[in-house]
């Protein structure tokens, strides 16, 4: 075959890749469509909030591991996240979906201190 | 606690019974669990309309792909927790909406119909995400390259109105490209529009 057909090949694959997404388009297209008051989205919208999650989601993951994680600790875990989202204002919107979680009876003991302070 | 709101049904809490026995959270001697904060997650009344039984924070991406860019951004002998994979999950869903619930909201100011890519770029500037937006510009500048190699059409603003919606027949995720090399041999090359790529002249973005 002649090199010019590989190349088009070539460039064609490339062209491809121009538009690929490590996230599924019509899945995050589902999610926003699930907001109020949304009814149409148009393709460039749908393009740019599929590539903005997928840098969301390297950033809040970079973040959270380098600021969590060191030589003794090299698993990123629930609890760096948590503290990513109370200490990084773009992700304090998380805060509400990412509480810190406590012993059910620490809380249970708050609680009772808590009544008892205000008898 | 009123044990009443409180409930042990992992499918109404929105996250998966897996997530729910996970060594984080923990069990009192009543068997109801405990978030410290309020129980936002109880709130939700099963609704009727068919909007309602899929709430925004059940729908979320393929955890496979979500785990393969977070491993993609940590160092190579980093680990990830299982835990960890699931919250950011959410933490997706949740983005999402965080961001189109602004684009939409300008866009309904300005009396349009359709949610445009500068709706979104504004509304990720206004959200405190003003770093993705220039390298969400070369992407998009890459797409609409593609787009037009691919259909034949110029790309330009798209008319207000016209509100063109994307069909998952435009999107397909693996696509056999045949290359017949020089010498003549055919080649399958798989073009894997599911994985993670580097776009050339897009650099991996680092965030302190």
């Amino acid at each position: 075959m002649s090199s010019n057909k590989v190349e088009e090949n070539v460039s064609a694959t490339q062209a491809l890749s121009g538009r690929s997404t490590s996230l599924p388009m019509s899945r995050v297209k589902l999610i926003m469509k699930s907001s109020p008051d949304v009814s149409h989205i148009n393709q460039d919208a749908l393009f740019l909030t599929t590539k903005a999650t997928e840098l969301f989601v390297q950033h809040l993951a970079q973040y959270s591991f380098r600021k969590g994680c060191g030589k003794e600790r090299n698993a990123l875990g629930y609890s760096d996240l948590a503290k990513a989202a109370e200490e990084a204002e773009p992700f304090h919107f998380l805060t509400d979906i990412l509480p810190k979680k406590i012993l059910a009876r620490d809380y249970l003991r708050s609680l009772e201190e808590r009544t008892e302070d205000s008898d | 606690m009123d044990g009443d709101n409180s409930t042990t049904d992992a499918s109404q809490l929105g996250i998966t019974g897996e997530y729910m026995a996970g060594s984080y959270v923990l069990q009192s001697q009543e068997g109801e669990f405990f978030y410290d904060g309020e129980e936002s997650l109880n709130d939700h009344e099963d609704g009727n309309g068919s909007k309602d039984n899929l709430r925004e924070q059940d729908i979320y991406l393929p955890i496979a792909n979500v785990a393969r860019i977070m491993k993609n951004a940590v160092p190579q002998t980093g680990k990830i927790a299982k835990d960890a994979k699931e919250c950011v999950q959410e933490c997706v869903s949740e983005f999402i909406s965080f961001i189109t619930s602004e684009a939409s909201e300008r866009c309904h100011q300005e009396k349009r119909k359709t949610i445009n890519g500068e709706d979104i770029l504004f509304a990720m500037s206004t959200l405190g995400f003003d770093m993705y937006v220039e390298p969400l510009k070369l992407y998009l500048q890459k797409f609409r390259e593609a787009m037009k190699g691919e259909k034949g059409i110029t790309p330009g603003p798209i008319a207000e109105g016209i509100g063109e919606e994307i069909t998952d027949d435009s999107f397909t995720n693996q696509l056999p490209a045949g290359l017949i090399t020089a010498d003549g041999q055919a080649q399958n090359v798989m073009v894997y529009t599911t994985s993670y790529q580097q776009i050339p002249g897009v650099q991996q973005i680092q965030f302190s």
